[in-house]
């Protein structure tokens, strides 16, 4: 028993976090609800910010099939809508997340309805399919697929990749902004004609606001995370990022919610509080935690090991000053830009090239002064992957961090290791000992 | 010179067989030669100021080691490959790489390759998603981007007429592509499907005019049809991801089939599309690299801002031309292929196979590994549809 | 294992041979044909067709055709089973379903990259076991409160497997759940063709009754076992030599495209 409580202890987590936790699981049921009982819905992709504002102020609910994966997987009801998939003709090596949700559309057309068996409500039939060009070709490649068994209509956001050199040329922002905001002007006018109604602009300019203030704010808390010792574990990032890169439900009440939780994080900083009881360790965490077995955190953070940073694409934007860009398409164009494209600066000078998903890493290794990295790629999600072989590089090469790569997958949750992980773990920590050394001869801070 | 003593075909496999071979002549010569990754890089404007486009590809047979440490093993193993001969300093000899937002993972491979590699000149063109009209302006302005670092990476100027003239170059060596795959509508075709692919992967190691010599005088020679393949009773396109190596047509070819026409990137995706000459030249350039390019990488809708979907004409509208080319090349079968982790191809395959049952054309798909061992167990699914069929 | 069957005009067969398959034996295609004949009572020019089908087709140099497996066996279970519309094959290292319609083969699906959808999971685990692959079927007959067997791959299976017995779960049990993890594998690829009735079960492991129960099971219906199960694929080839043959004869063409040697094959390491 004792030790049962020793290992609650091990990660103070915040208080504030819980409300703010209920409140995500609240929007999402209301959510639900709301689609069962004939409320316009559309499923999109994560979009950062891109199109939930204008889908919002249309009016429109939102559901997150990658999120509704990641349900899936958790109650055990992603494997019979994988087969399904796969007896499709999908091939297997294919995002899990999107077999998950093709082989859930396939049964709903079957039944034509939503089927039983689907964990928390199930998703609603959508009037549109809200495809994303960021980060990853499954994000609108799945969608387009999603036509054999729904008649939604499928629009893909664009946003713009550019190089890191090539985002500074001359004219480089100005076009990619102007090329944004054009489309998302087409995607009003095309919601208008879906929905035979016209935008509210001041609701859209409202909830934008809303929208960027709940970013700052949170950007802000994170900011803080970057005293000794960190005061907000990686843990309470993921219970809460949610109300930030869904912002489903009211805003202003996730507003408030963040509030309280940047006082904590504030007090905890000025009385030297840590997340984990003695910090011997500070890491960073790519990409998306193993769900089913956060319980490792415990484990480790019995070690001295605390998260300070991680998940860099659910992150927000850093701060820049919209506010007095008076289109709102425009402010969303500019923060979501931003959000891709706010470590280029830094990336440049250094010569970096993947200034998103890989930079980003060495920029918070830096800030935040981490000691070493655990890096998680996913089986079947290369977005999440790709990168984190010249991130394990860069860190070692160019900041003399050490990382432990731990193997997992989205929807096979199997293939997490939990004991050869804390095996490993033994090894990073006798290299991140070594390491500090080695950084203290080269002359880096920490 | 002793190469440009050999002619047509046998030049054709001289250069598959030493594909770096003329560049690397060239160079000694003098021009600087500029690599590409896939089909997106705009090559009438690295031509029009003077730079040999080489295109970047992979090699099955060589085993990939350094790239292990870079990208994990999930991903396309042919870009994979691609930048495991980077790594290896294989195409040390490039002046200048110019690579594109085709897929994520060639994305990210682009910047990796730059961060390691760090070639002298390197742009990345950040090819939108859509085909819509912001997009074709923003692939624009990004084209008039490009056109500045080339004139201060080379010192020489790109002008328009250059550039039209570059552009004429290209439609008329795409001409010619068309001509050299009019040869195979007649039964048998007078050239095999391993043969076309061997003429591709020629045509993207040379300069232009170069090609279009060449293309003349295998044209001419498959004319004479006096080597060409045996009538047998499939005659096959093959839709689907980047085929560079002759093996996998190879082994289709084997059994009773002839690969008469195909829908991939070393081929046909590659030369059909024309450029129209227009006013400002970077509009013709851009609606064809944009939107005449028919890669699955870019996202169509059949009507722009359509509000319901309906399934067939969403097919038709993505797939129509291979129904084209089935009726033009007579074909009685496809082969749907792909590498092993391509989302682009494989989120495409039921759809495609949908539309493929619906116009009535038996399809089989087939994954593999890019590698020559791993083909043999395709080797009996190929047969076995071929025996469905025939 | 290598089969040969011997068939005449009428469909009747005059000789089977069910022997031993590896690299070596692959070779000896000639040898396996030998007995083949002696057992016909037959001269090897007194047969008018030669049919070469599966894996090592590409290894019997005197074969007039060379067809693959999944149309041979696509034939020998239309004329077992003339109302079969699947047939699913699991054999020791692959395993496919067939879509038959009207006789014809016109769809189908396999699995030949691993090892745990075919009779090599089986046999690797029976192994470990301690027990022989034919007791198998038996034992799992009799299991009340079969366990689920959740890896995916052989080499974890087993591990799991050995695991199970230390924790004193009853092996027909274990058994059976074995069964149920192969049928079940099998079962989702063959789902991808649409299964409709007559569904035919043929291959070495459909020996297992066992397995035939669990796969019932598993596509929810009824399926039907050849008497000798093995043979399907043999016999589909001779019908079909036989079909080539009386073609050829009508249009007053003879089969044979090259003088036919009974020799063993010069380059064996192709097929493998
Ligand atoms: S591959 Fe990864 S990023 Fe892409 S849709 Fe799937 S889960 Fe999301
Ligand atoms: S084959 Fe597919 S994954 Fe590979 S480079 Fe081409 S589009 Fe990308």
């Amino acid at each position: 028993m004792m030790s049962n409580e020793k290992k609650k202890r091990a990660i103070n987590r915040l208080k504030t976090m819980y409300p703010l936790r209920n409140l995500i699981d609240e929007m999402y049921q209301r959510g639900v609800e709301a689609s069962k009982i004939g409320k316009p819905t559309a499923w999109s992709m994560v979009n950062w910010w891109e199109a939930d504002p204008i889908l919002k102020a249309m009016d429109i609910e939102i559901v997150y099939p990658e999120n509704y994966g990641a349900v899936c997987a958790a109650f055990g009801a992603a494997p019979a809508y994988l087969d399904r998939s796969d007896s499709d003709g999908f091939p297997t090596h294919m995002c899990g997340y999107a077999r998950n949700c093709i082989g859930y559309a396939a049964r709903m057309k079957d039944l034509g309805e939503i089927p039983p068996e689907a964990p928390m409500g199930g998703m609603a039939k959508p009037i549109l399919l809200l495809a994303s060009g960021s980060l990853c070709d499954a994000r609108y490649k799945w969608f387009q697929a999603l036509g054999r068994y729904l008649d939604a209509p499928v629009w893909t956001v664009e946003i713009p990749h550019p190089g890191v050199e090539e985002s500074f040329r001359e004219g480089a922002y100005e076009s990619a902004i102007n090329f944004m905001v054009k489309e998302l002007g087409e995607f009003v006018t095309f919601l208008e004609r879906l929905l035979a109604k016209k935008m509210d602009w001041d609701k859209l300019a409202e909830i934008t606001d809303d929208i960027i203030k709940i970013n700052r704010l949170w950007y802000e808390i994170n900011e803080l995370r970057k005293a000794r010792p960190c005061p907000m574990h990686s843990r309470d990032f993921w219970s809460c990022m949610n109300a930030s890169l869904y912002p489903a439900g009211d805003p202003k009440e996730s507003l408030k919610l963040y509030q309280d939780m940047y006082q904590e994080v504030k007090d905890r900083v000025e009385n030297k509080i840590g997340a984990v009881a003695e910090e011997k360790y500070r890491l960073a965490f790519a990409e998306l935690p193993p769900w089913h077995d956060l319980k490792i955190f415990d484990e480790l953070a019995e070690r001295g090991w605390n998260f300070v940073i991680e998940s860099w694409a659910y992150h927000p934007p850093k701060p820049i000053d919209t506010s007095q860009v008076s289109n709102p398409l425009e402010r969303i164009a500019k923060e979501t830009y931003q959000w891709f494209t706010g470590s280029f600066k830094g990336a440049l000078k250094a010569k970096e090239y993947m200034g998103y998903f890989a930079y980003p890493y060495l920029e918070y290794a830096r800030d935040y002064q981490c000691d070493g990295a655990l890096l998680h790629p996913l089986l079947t999600c290369r977005t999440a992957t790709n990168h984190l072989m010249l991130v394990q590089d860069r860190l070692l090469n160019k900041l003399k961090i050490p990382s432990l790569v731990a193997e997992g997958d989205i929807v096979d949750l199997k293939l997490f290791d939990h004991a050869d992980t804390m095996r490993k773990a033994e090894t990073l920590e006798e290299m991140m000992d070594h390491y500090r050394g080695v950084r203290r001869e080269e002359g880096l801070e920490w | 010179m002793t190469e440009k003593e050999r002619k047509g075909l046998d030049r054709v496999r001289e250069i598959y067989q030493d594909r770096a071979h003329r560049a690397k002549e060239l160079k000694a010569e003098g021009k600087q030669v500029m690599g590409y990754l896939c089909l997106y890089p705009v090559l009438e404007m690295l031509t029009a100021v003077d730079l040999a486009p080489y295109r970047i590809l992979g090699d099955m047979e060589e085993p990939i080691t350094k790239a292990d440490a870079c990208l994990p093993t999930v991903v396309c193993p042919f870009i994979r490959s691609a930048l495991d001969l980077g790594l290896k300093g294989k195409y040390d000899f490039l002046d200048g790489v110019v690579m594109a937002h085709i897929c994520d993972v060639g994305e990210k491979t682009s910047h990796i390759w730059r961060t390691y590699l760090n070639p002298s000149y390197f742009y990345f063109i950040d090819t939108p998603h859509t085909v819509h009209k912001a997009a074709q302006q923003q692939l624009k302005e990004q084209l008039k981007d490009f056109k500045k670092t080339l004139e201060s990476f080379t010192g020489r100027e790109l002008s328009l007429d250059k550039l039209k003239q570059a552009i004429k170059t290209y439609n008329r060596q795409r001409a010619l592509v068309r001509e050299l795959y009019d040869l195979r509508k007649p039964d048998p075709p007078l050239i095999s499907g391993a043969e076309t692919l061997q003429v591709m992967v020629a045509l993207m190691s040379i300069p232009v005019d170069e090609g279009i010599d060449l293309l003349r005088q295998v044209i001419s020679e498959v004319k004479e049809g006096k080597n060409g393949p045996p009538k047998k009773p499939a005659r096959l396109l093959v839709w689907g991801s980047i085929i560079d190596n002759t093996a996998l047509i190879r082994m289709i070819e084997e059994l009773e089939a002839n690969v008469v026409i195909d829908d991939t990137c070393v081929g046909s995706r590659a030369y059909f599309p024309n450029v129209e000459l227009t006013d400002d030249p970077l509009d013709g350039l851009v609606y064809r690299y944009l939107v005449g390019l028919k890669c699955p990488r870019t996202f169509r809708e059949s009507v722009f801002g359509e509000t319901k979907k309906d399934y067939i004409k969403d097919l038709e509208s993505r797939f129509g031309y291979i129904k084209d080319y089935a009726k033009e090349w007579n074909v009685n079968g496809v082969i749907l292929q792909s590498v092993r982790y391509c989302d682009i191809h494989g989120y495409e395959v039921p759809g495609l196979r949908d539309y493929l049952d619906h116009i009535g054309l038996p399809n089989i798909y087939l994954e593999h590994d890019y590698s020559e061992a791993a083909l043999a167990p395709l080797r009996t699914r190929a047969q076995a549809f071929l025996e469905v069929i025939g | 294992m290598t089969k040969v069957v011997i068939m005449g005009r009428d469909e009747k067969i005059c000789a089977r041979i069910v022997g031993p398959t590896g690299a070596e034996h692959r070779r000896l295609a000639n040898k396996v044909m030998e007995e083949a004949l002696e057992q016909a009572n037959l001269s090897f020019n007194e047969i008018s067709c030669v049919i070469a089908t599966g894996y090592g087709r590409i290894n019997v140099p005197f074969a007039d055709r060379q067809i693959t497996e999944l149309t041979c066996h696509a034939r020998g279970v239309v004329s077992l089973f003339p109302k079969v519309r699947i047939a699913i094959d699991i054999g020791g290292q692959d395993a496919k379903g067939l879509k038959i319609s009207n006789g014809k083969l016109i769809d189908f699906v396999m699995n030949d990259r691993c090892a745990a959808g075919t009779g090599r999971f089986l046999e690797v685990i029976a192994a470990a076991l301690g027990l022989k692959l034919e007791e198998l079927g038996e034992i799992s007959l009799k299991s009340t409160n079969r366990v689920k067997i959740s890896s995916t791959c052989t080499v974890f299976a087993q591990q799991e497997v050995i695991q199970r017995i230390s924790e004193g779960i009853p092996l027909e049990d274990i058994v059976a759940g074995l069964h149920d993890a192969i049928a079940s594998r099998v079962a989702k690829m063959v789902k991808r063709l649409k299964i409709e009735p007559d569904v035919v079960f043929t291959g070495g492991v459909a020996k297992n009754a066992g397995v035939v129960h669990a796969l019932k099971e598993n596509i929810g219906g009824e399926i039907l076992v050849p008497d000798e199960p093995l043979l399907t694929g043999a016999i589909g080839a001779a019908i079909l030599g036989k079909e080539l043959t009386l073609k050829a004869v009508a249009k007053g063409e003879t089969i044979q495209r090259k003088e036919r040697r009974l020799e063993e094959a010069t380059f064996f390491n192709r097929g493998n």
